[in-house]
């Protein structure tokens, strides 16, 4: 293997853990999904991707810091204290339904301080006029899901989990079912966002090249057994900034190239096991 | 050439055609209907004590409006319906949507209402008249038992196709499970709940023609039953138009409203 494959070493520990998985595993009746205890240490305002093929745990690992399900065994900690069922700590960006249809996209922003009592409904309908304008959506507020493109829904979605302002984002495929151009753009203005929100994210998907375009460091998950083959620090490969320049150089093809083979290196050899 | 080519397209399977083509072929369809109908008549097929032309049909059913035998009985027809109808949905719809949210709650109830819903009504008539003899209340509690136990369930199935992830993203931004009931899965299941009881008020219109010939001195039902006893086949078919209308007018009716309570749905 390459040498960005090298095990780049843990990430600062102890106190610059901001959440920490600690020994989790998770299993749904006999199935095991998370069957080798996972642990990792995630400091405050890093953009983490899990990377991996579908049935490799990523997403269950992710749910289970937002409390949409829970560790069979181990335990995970946000800034040191467990966590438990889901709140507005720690915000979920989802591929399908992520915005809800029945609200204008305005709405759908404020939606995300629906539940605080401690903000003015002018308060609330300010920063969600903030968040709508961060994300481009301005001209729009009015506008219901269903009379724009699939790419403005997702960036509601991420407007209105900004705007409930989570310690921690959480997306699950969020670009998923876009087309490429859209993609590439969402990536490009979700990093900007990031950076300038400071939010820790957990960003979760299965394109190796949306990974290293996003990423400060990816966990790359292999399935059959699910385990964790490599943890990234892409922060330090290709820097903190991520444009179009990036996408064509070299560095950044070898890198993808380089988890390409380790990704397809485990799938032959799942593929031999089982013939 | 042209024309029977785009005929032809008219045939193509499971393709669109035009607006026109549509409005055409309804047209056609109602006037093949009455064609064939006056053409049984005119041709001596069937007697007209059974089978009554549809000009003396149109002119029984305009006589039965202006001597004020009709209008008075569909209304009559028409509370009834209504009045079942919304002592169903009342009861229905949050039942359905605690059947759904609480699972226990739908362990405990479904199988006893599935039971009870495949119960026919007219089966049912002997015991409600000796229950409520012949008043208005066996009229309504027939019409609620036959709509009320399909209803909870067609409830619980559109709150069980509510997306979870519309319920997740609402606990992820601070919702409790409770809250999500009016913010999240009321709007979300809104516009498959009114069809489900757009669905339901027309079972009601069934059973309450049921009810009226069965048991009732008003209404249309009773209205049909009465002509039938005269042998008056004219006033018979009148009564049943004029039910199908008013059940088409009424569904037209939801549907515009429909549309415009959810034009959010549509591009």
């Amino acid at each position: 293997m390459s040498n960005t494959l090298g095990n780049t070493g843990s990430m600062p520990d102890q106190a610059g853990a901001y959440l920490r998985f600690e020994s989790v595993t998770k299993t749904f009746g006999a199935v095991p999904v998370v069957q080798e205890p996972f642990s990792l240490d995630i400091p405050a305002g890093q953009f983490v991707v899990f990377l991996g093929p579908s049935g490799c745990g990523k997403t269950t690992l992710m749910r289970m810091i937002g409390g949409l399900d829970t560790p069979s065994s181990g335990r995970i900690l946000l800034q040191g204290q467990p966590v438990g069922g889901p709140d507005i700590r720690r915000g979920m960006v989802f591929q399908s339904y992520s915005s809800f249809p029945w609200l204008s996209v305005r709405k759908n922003v404020e939606f995300g301080m629906r539940f605080r009592r401690d903000m003015t409904k002018a308060q609330k309908r300010e920063r969600a006029g903030y968040f709508l304008d961060l994300v481009g959506l301005s001209d729009f507020a009015s506008s219901y899901p269903s009379r724009i493109s699939g790419g403005m829904r997702q960036r509601v979605a991420i407007a209105r989990t900004l705007a409930a302002d989570p310690d921690v984002l959480l997306m699950d495929e969020p670009f998923g079912a876009l087309d490429a151009n859209l993609r590439e753009d969402l990536q490009y203005e979700l990093r900007k966002i990031q950076k300038k929100s400071g939010k820790t994210t957990i960003f979760v998907t299965h394109d190796v090249e949306e990974a290293v375009f996003l990423a400060d460091r990816i966990i790359v998950f292999g399935s059959r057994p699910a385990r964790v083959m490599a943890d990234m620090d892409i922060l330090s490969m290709v820097g903190p900034v991520r444009d179009e320049t990036l996408r064509d150089s070299e560095r950044f093809f070898h890198i993808r190239t380089d988890i390409l083979h380790l990704l397809r290196g485990r799938l032959r050899e799942a593929g031999q096991e089982g013939a | 050439m042209s024309g029977a080519s785009s005929f032809g397209g008219l045939l193509r399977f499971r393709t669109a055609v035009p607006r026109m083509a549509v409005g055409v072929a309804a047209l056609l369809g109602a006037m093949s209907f009455l064609g064939a109908w006056w053409l049984i008549v005119a041709l001596h097929v069937v007697a007209p004590i059974f089978l009554p032309s549809p000009a003396t049909v149109a002119r029984a059913f305009w006589t039965m409006c202006a001597d004020g035998v009709a209008m008075p009985n569909a209304l009559i027809s028409i509370s009834r319906v209504w009045s079942a109808f919304l002592l169903s949905a009342i009861i229905a719809v949050p039942l359905g949507i605690l059947m759904s949210g609480y699972r226990i709650i739908g362990a405990f109830l479904e199988p006893l209402i599935d039971f009870i819903r495949y119960l026919p009504v007219p089966a049912l008539v002997p015991l409600a008249i000796i229950w409520f003899g012949v008043g208005e209340e066996t009229k309504i509690f027939l019409l609620w038992l036959g709509t009320f136990f399909q209803l909870v369930l067609m409830v619980a199935a559109d709150m069980k196709r509510v997306p979870g992830e519309y319920f997740e993203t609402a606990y992820t931004l601070g919702a409790k499970p409770r809250q999500t009931l009016g913010t999240v899965a009321l709007p979300a299941m809104l516009p498959q709940l009114m069809d489900s009881m757009r669905i339901s008020l027309g079972w009601c219109w069934t059973y309450v023609i049921i009810a009226e010939i069965v048991a009732s001195d008003s209404g249309l039902g009773f209205v049909i039953w009465t002509a039938r006893r005269f042998m008056k086949t004219d006033q018979v078919m009148a009564g049943v138009i004029m039910i199908g209308l008013i059940g088409l007018l009424t569904d037209q009716c939801l549907r515009l409203l429909h549309r415009f309570l959810f034009r959010y749905q549509s591009s």
